[in-house]
């Protein structure tokens, strides 16, 4: 497969979020708030942007780091031999860490942990667990028993089972949950602004309180921009990774 | 995004399953006991307490806890039958309420002769034992085998809650003073959700079928609403505020046929688009259900395609239709929080209100109503899936 073949998913996100990135400039956002008659008031500098962007993107990636390593390796561990009963467990309680919304989280951290970032972080993990562990064990369940019965019938140990022939066969399947993952934890970082975390939802928030169009804008095509970059980045890491 | 829970029904190992409600019982005995502190006395709603122990709360009523625990965890050990399961559940209950009951009369003690500002109010020790025993009496109730047994299970505590709330069991704890100088308006918050949330399904419900039902455009609403998936919450909801704003701007009229840019309308919109995807999904995979040979077959019988669809195609792809619309009843419920950020109202403004005072008692009381919510549409909605499974496929 051609390089070019492989990157074509990646073309997508990328343009839309190249476009929202642009949208966000503030030169671009004055003049669309202007275009809809809006009486445009100050816009935040690109500056400032790039700063909330900054802040968001660590939080997100500190939160996905946290993510990643639970849920895979829980994932990895629950799909061991001696573990299997415990499937429908943890399909029970995916679905019931589903029902606590990323805002009720960080809205009941609020008064243990305080104001900003520690309130987003827990939300990030208690929000991106369930879903990350979930489809590591479905990418690894998926890999065909005759490649695992193959392992252990040249005789590999069950470990070198899982890193040789397991791992390999369900990273593409593992890499597409991170993906996810990463949409969701830029989502959830973006609404830590309404504990005080200073992201790329803080213009949003204020935006919606003070009435100003113009960052309200800037915030909501910033935010969306880094997402749709985010997922751009993993398909292309995806893309290339693929065998 | 993976959107269907498989329902899986592995039978548990059982040394291992057996053991771990005892294992669980015993640490967050020995975790609250040690040091979680069960209650909280402060001066006034929004300050934050000083913690009292569960030795000093609880005292010999405590142990009465402790024992019916572990009473049922040992009942769950010792065997399957139901008779012994239904006591284990029995056993998990009674802890529950004693448990509960305790600390309503734990929090009556330690506010009375305090100033009337003065809260006692559950920590993380109540929390954490709370949970657990919930979690207990839920697997309890499943090991009964009884078809219903969980509801049934559901409502007898909820009645019993509600008969210790009325006799005034929990009057001193502080989330109960919350709620009374409230009430009306938690409950106008929750019918004002169900509404919210029930909307946007209902509405992305019909754009999904009439997008559907739009051929040649297929492919790229595909790309859509896959695309939809990515943008942020906060930014689809700031964004459409901005637009919708701009555009009553620019256009006075509309201002005029009713359309504002804030309000339930822009939070019904946002989430409906979210919801596009689990329904275009589970339309789709419905439709794709039943294999080319039934299909085959119903043709060879000389059934009209529209038959087909009736008759073949959307009853071998109910139990997925149901599926969809659990994943996106749940979703919704969620993301309706967030409407309250373009005041939509519903729960997610007690929850914004509390956070703008700092005020625990009130975001819980938004919160609560959100958790419980979502968790009874989603049982209740993968208990129909199974339903229909069974009707239609045997």
């Amino acid at each position: 497969m051609s390089h070019s073949h492989r990157l074509q998913p990646v073309v997508g996100p990328l343009v839309v979020g190249l476009a929202l990135a642009v949208l966000s400039h503030p030169d671009v956002a004055k003049a669309i708030a202007g275009l809809l008659g809006d009486s445009v008031r100050r816009p935040l500098s690109a500056g400032r942007l790039i700063e909330l962007g900054a802040h968001h993107l660590v939080l997100a990636g500190t939160g996905l780091a946290i993510v990643g390593c639970l849920g895979v390796g829980l994932g990895i561990l629950a799909t061991r031999r001696g573990a299997r009963g415990l499937r429908g467990g943890i399909d029970t309680a995916a679905a019931l860490a589903q029902a606590v919304p990323p805002v009720v989280v960080v809205a009941l951290a609020l008064p243990v942990l305080g104001f900003g970032g520690p309130p987003t972080l827990l939300a990030l993990v208690a929000y991106g667990v369930m879903p990350t562990l979930r489809g590591t064990v479905g990418a690894i369940e998926a890999v065909s028993p005759e490649a695992r019965e193959a392992g252990f019938a040249i005789g590999l140990t069950p470990r070198q089972v899982l890193t040789q022939v397991e791992l390999p066969l369900a990273g593409a399947g593992i890499l597409d949950t991170l993906r996810i993952a990463l949409v969701l934890s830029i989502a959830t970082a973006a609404v830590g602004a309404l504990a005080g975390a200073s992201t790329l939802g803080t213009p949003i928030v204020a935006g919606l309180q003070n009435q100003n169009l113009v960052t309200m804008l800037q915030g909501a095509g910033a935010t969306a921009a880094l997402a749709f970059l985010c997922d751009a980045l993993m398909l292309a890491a995806a893309g290339l990774l693929r065998r | 995004m993976r959107v269907f829970a498989g329902q899986m029904t592995a039978p548990a190992g059982r040394t291992v399953a057996d053991a771990i409600p005892l294992v669980v019982i015993a640490a967050a005995c020995f975790g609250i006991a040690g040091g979680l502190p069960l209650l909280q006395i402060a001066a006034n709603r929004l300050v934050v307490g000083t913690p009292v122990s569960a030795v000093a709360a609880l005292g010999s009523r405590g142990w009465l806890v402790v024992g019916l625990c572990l009473l049922g965890g040992l009942l769950q050990g010792a065997g399957r039958s139901r008779v012994v399961a239904f006591a284990a559940l029995a056993a998990f209950s009674a802890a529950l309420m004693l448990l509960a009951a305790g600390l309503g009369a734990a929090a009556a003690d330690l506010v009375a002769g305090q100033p009337p500002a003065a809260r006692a109010r559950l920590a993380s020790g109540s929390w954490v034992g709370l949970l657990l025993l919930s979690g207990l009496v839920a697997a309890a109730a499943a090991r009964v085998r009884m078809p219903g047994s969980g509801w049934l299970t559901l409502a007898a505590l909820m009645a019993g809650f509600v008969l210790l709330y009325a006799s005034g069991a929990f009057d001193g704890l502080s989330l109960a003073m919350e709620y009374r100088a409230r009430a009306g308006s938690v409950r106008a918050a929750v019918i004002q959700h169900l509404i919210l949330s029930a909307t946007a399904v209902a509405l992305s419900a019909l754009g999904c079928v009439l997008l559907y039902a739009w051929r040649p455009g297929r492919g790229a609403v595909e790309i859509a609403v896959n695309g939809l998936q990515v943008v942020p919450a906060v930014a689809l909801l700031g964004g459409l505020v901005a637009l919708t704003s701009g555009l009553l701007t620019a256009f006075p009229a509309m201002r005029s046929a009713g359309l504002s840019a804030l309000g339930p309308g822009p939070a019904i919109l946002a989430v409906a688009a979210y919801l596009l995807l689990p329904l275009w999904r589970g339309l789709e995979g419905a439709l794709r259900a039943p294999d080319p040979a039934t299909i085959d077959a119903a043709r060879a019988i000389g059934l009209t395609s529209h038959q087909t669809l009736r008759d073949v195609r959307l009853p071998l792809g109910a139990p997925i239709l149901v599926g969809a619309l659990r994943v996106a009843s749940v979703q919704s419920i969620g993301l309706a929080t967030l409407g309250a950020l373009v005041g939509a109202g519903g729960l997610g403004g007690i929850v914004f209100d509390g956070m703008s005072q700092f005020a625990p008692d009130l975001i819980l009381l938004g919160a609560l109503p959100v958790i419980g919510i979502s968790l009874i549409v989603e049982r209740a909605l993968s208990l129909l899936e199974n339903r229909v499974r069974q009707r239609w496929h045997g």
